[in-house]
């Protein structure tokens, strides 16, 4: 039989390595009773023929035993364990504990029980006949219904096999049903219609749902020592978690944050092989996790991956991810896969990769990596405690992951704030431009148009001068609420763009000058008497028109008069109107009031509000409310 | 029309080309429809050969010395090696004949050799000579070819001539495992029909029995 000796050597090539030399005799590998096939350490040093007779020689020398001495026998106690595993998983099933060997009777008996059990056991199965009837439905009644014949067949053949032979065997029986309906598929009428594609899909099927309806029977099963296995490897795993990347000569770069991501994928991939039911899908996680291991290299070193690269890759990866139940599933896989898949194709490449991984962490030695006997030995016993490189590698690629997200961040800002600058800069250009324009306007007009002081009575000089006191302690305020208003706007700027405070202040300065200016023309281009003072203004020592002028206006200038003007000449040039205004009733609550002036101040914008959007419509109102009165008063005051 | 699936499998000593040469293969004779496993090692491609397709599966292998022990598990059951050395480099050529060595002793079944003498184009640097490696591969049934991987000289002759040895292989061969599927194989398929028959019926008994068993047990769970 074909699949037998296919079988036979490929057992042998699963562990043919068991031995750390690279060089291994011949002899070494044969079977211990000279029939001249290669033996096989997990076979005790037999081939799978002479293993199978020595087991059931064994077998009924302790059934002969325990017949003869109910006692418990030292020597047995293993045996006795797999037996008492055994016996336990029975006794969920059957009512009766058979103590020995079941006769075939009792085997009669028990299937039917354990058959329906099989059936009510498993939510997965019936999910996945769902899943055939939606997706072969179309088929027909007849495919539908072989289908399940070939699957109820598969199922409770394995079932009724499973306590009395080795997971070998049943892995065998397993094979030469996949190859029956294969066939019956291929050949048979039933199938006649189905096409080719939809067929091999059939085999998978079939493979998958008996696959899946077995699974916690023939997965890691209590008959064989897998889980032994399991443990040693883990722990193995464990005990190797010094090795890094540079050990083994592969080029994945630990720190960097894209590979470290692929690294990941790679892994979880590999974890997820556990959660799959079906050898097709946990194969299937195999090769994705490959494919990511490709992509790491690729990353790593670009272009084409060899296997020289891929190998020391992968092994990287099943170290670090140290899966559960690796070596069950690897079994598993082996055992229940379709031959045909696992023997060829992207899978069985992947697959045969994986279990090379496997094998060369199991003989890893000092030689593999190129290192010392002594300083591989103290890594094992943890007399070197190395800074273990992975998690050093997570660590760095922590800080350098936060590294690139700061440095992203502080390119970010500093756009940010270049543009700030920039604008900043424009903003001064625009200032000063329109500064010079400004005077250049200025002086124009006041070349066109020289200002002449007409002469005037002098009681009425008298209170002139109050007036322009007032409309200087005016101006003076103003410019008082502009710079403190200023003032906000810098601490606020302060708050949001530090750099940019030193370029910011001086704007703040012309934009203060620029208010002089509105205020400026305001009593200039104003017929009022206001407009007629602003020469004495200029006249007065204290007063130069600089403070109007966007170089002169700097704060000590306007700081300086205020303090001392304020409780003096505020109030009294108030009181020096209020007694020439109290004629005029209607004038009386405007003026008085110290507070007052405040709206009597914006007399200056007034005209000019429409001009600036800055100033709110209502204070503007207020102002051309205020200016008009004043206006008035003044008028009345010339009257 | 026959279609036959080997594997072949190649083997070499570390850096003497091997994936570069499948490589230059590979996109030489696919490169309008390149796979996506391209960059991978593991290939598939197709040739067509007097009506016959072969469809070879490449399975590249790491060359490293502390990996060769896990080489019989890659090597398992191909149908064909290329085993590729580096003719500027007299070490590869050595160690090779370790590889087939090795190759011989794990492999029960007939299989295609295939030695290849890579990098042709540093043929200045030689230091195997061509007449050695000639006799060497007679001496364990293969053939020889020299190819530049680099300069994309002689690497499809290489193939082609793999997949003639597949060819005469099946005709040769009873105990090869290549796959083949036609339509003159019939007969074979024919036998295992009638085996399938033989257990079907044996199946078929399994299957009343166990409904009959169904029928059993429902019952007596309803008494119960």
């Amino acid at each position: 039989m074909p699949i037998f000796a296919l079988q036979r050597s490929y057992k042998y090539m699963m562990y043919a390595t068991k031995q750390p030399s690279l060089r291994i005799n011949q002899a070494d590998l044969k079977c211990k009773n000279g029939c001249g096939y290669y033996g096989n350490a997990d076979w005790d040093g037999y081939c799978s023929k002479c293993y199978r007779n020595h087991m059931d020689q064994e077998r009924q020398r302790k059934a002969r035993q325990s017949h003869s001495d109910q006692t418990k026998v030292s020597g047995f106690s293993k045996f006795e364990e797999k037996k008492r595993q055994q016996t336990d998983k029975k006794n969920k099933y059957l009512k009766s504990l058979p103590v020995f060997r079941k006769t075939s009777s009792a085997k009669d008996s028990g299937r039917p029980e354990r058959h329906l059990d099989l059936r009510q056991a498993n939510p997965d199965a019936d999910k996945l006949t769902a899943e055939f009837i939606s997706l072969y439905g179309v088929w027909g009644e007849q495919v539908r219904r072989d289908f399940f014949k070939c699957v109820q067949s598969f199922t409770t053949k394995i079932y009724s096999e499973l306590e009395n032979k080795p997971i070998e065997d049943i892995a065998e029986m397993a094979q030469k049903y996949y190859n029956l309906y294969s066939n019956r598929v291929n050949n048979t009428e039933t199938y006649q219609e189905v096409t080719t594609d939809v067929r091999d899909e059939l085999l998978d099927f079939f493979e998958k749902y008996v696959m899946v309806s077995l699974y916690s029977w023939l997965f890691c099963p209590p008959s064989t020592n897998d889980e032994e296995k399991d443990l040693i490897i883990q722990e193995r795993i464990r005990k190797l978690s010094w090795v890094n990347a540079h050990h083994l000569d592969c080029c994945i770069s630990e720190t960097s944050i894209e590979v470290r991501d692929l690294v990941y994928t790679a892994i979880t991939h590999l974890l997820g092989m556990d959660s799959m039911k079906a050898p097709q899908d946990k194969l299937s996680c195999v090769v994705s996790c490959c494919q990511s291991v490709v992509k790491v290299l690729q990353h790593c070193q670009g272009g084409p991956v060899s296997a020289d690269e891929f190998l020391p890759a992968l092994i990287f990866i099943v170290l670090k991810a140290n899966p559960a139940r690796l070596k069950s599933n690897i079994l598993y896989v082996t055992r229940f896969c379709n031959d045909s898949r696992l023997m060829q194709g992207e899978a069985g490449y992947y697959f045969t990769n994986l279990c090379c991984a496997v094998s060369f962490i199991e003989n890893l030695t000092a030689e593999s990596l190129n290192m010392p006997q002594q300083e591989f030995e103290a890594y094992m016993n943890g007399e070197i405690t190395s800074v273990s490189a992975w998690e050093s590698a997570l660590v760095a690629c922590e800080g350098m992951h936060q590294l690139c997200e700061h440095l992203s961040l502080l390119k970010d800002l500093s756009i940010r704030t270049n543009t700030v600058q920039d604008e900043t800069k424009k903003l001064t250009d625009d200032i000063l431009k329109f500064k010079e324009e400004m005077n250049e306007k200025v002086n124009s007009v006041l070349e066109r148009t020289p200002l002449i002081i007409k002469p005037r009575k002098t009681p009425e000089l008298s209170e002139k001068v109050d007036d322009t006191q007032n409309s200087q302690n005016f101006y003076l305020q103003n410019l008082q609420i502009a710079t403190s208003n200023i003032d906000d706007a810098k601490t606020k700027l302060q708050l949001d763009i530090t750099p940019c405070v030193s370029k910011t202040s001086p704007t703040d300065d012309h934009s203060l000058s620029k208010i002089n200016y509105d205020i400026d023309f305001s009593d200039l281009s104003g017929e009022s008497s206001l407009a007629e003072l602003t020469p004495e203004k200029r006249k007065s020592p204290s007063f130069t028109p600089d403070p109007f002028s966007p170089v002169g206006s700097s704060c000590p200038i306007t700081q300086a008069p205020l303090i001392p003007t304020k409780p003096d000449d505020f109030v009294l040039p108030f009181v020096e109107t209020q007694e020439t205004l109290l004629e005029k009733e209607d004038e009386g609550p405007n003026l008085p009031s110290p507070i007052k002036p405040m709206t009597a101040q914006y007399s200056g914008f007034s005209k000019q509000g429409w001009q600036i959007p800055s100033i709110p419509c209502i204070t503007g109102e207020l102002g051309a409310n205020a200016s008009q009165a004043n206006s008035q008063t003044s008028q009345d005051k010339e009257n | 029309m026959k279609t036959i699936v080997g594997k072949v499998v190649v083997l070499g000593h570390q850096g003497v080309g091997k994936t570069s040469t499948v490589i230059r293969y590979v996109e030489n004779s696919f490169s309008q429809h390149i796979t996506p496993t391209v960059g991978a090692s593991f290939f598939s491609c197709k040739l067509l050969i007097d009506d016959i397709t072969v469809k070879l599966q490449i399975w590249d292998t790491a060359g490293q010395e502390r990996f060769k022990a896990m080489a019989p598990m890659f090597y398992r059951n191909a149908n064909a090696a290329l085993i590729v050395f580096d003719i500027t480099l007299r070490q590869s050529f050595e160690s090779m004949q370790g590889w087939v060595f090795e190759l011989k002793q794990n492999v029960d079944n007939p299989m295609v050799l295939c030695v290849v003498g890579n990098k042709s184009d540093l043929a200045k640097n030689r230091q195997v000579n061509r007449d050695e490696a000639i006799q060497y591969a007679k001496s364990i049934g293969a053939t020889y070819h020299e190819c530049s991987a680099m300069h994309d000289q002689g690497v499809g002759l290489v193939f082609d001539d793999v997949a003639r040895g597949l060819i005469r292989l099946l005709g040769n061969s009873s105990d090869h495992n290549l796959k083949v599927y036609d339509s003159e194989n019939i007969d074979n398929i024919m036998a295992n029909s009638s085996e399938l028959e033989a257990t079907d019926t044996g199946k078929e008994e399994t299957v009343n029995l166990s409904i009959n068993s169904i029928a059993h047990g429902n019952t007596v769970k309803k008494c119960c």
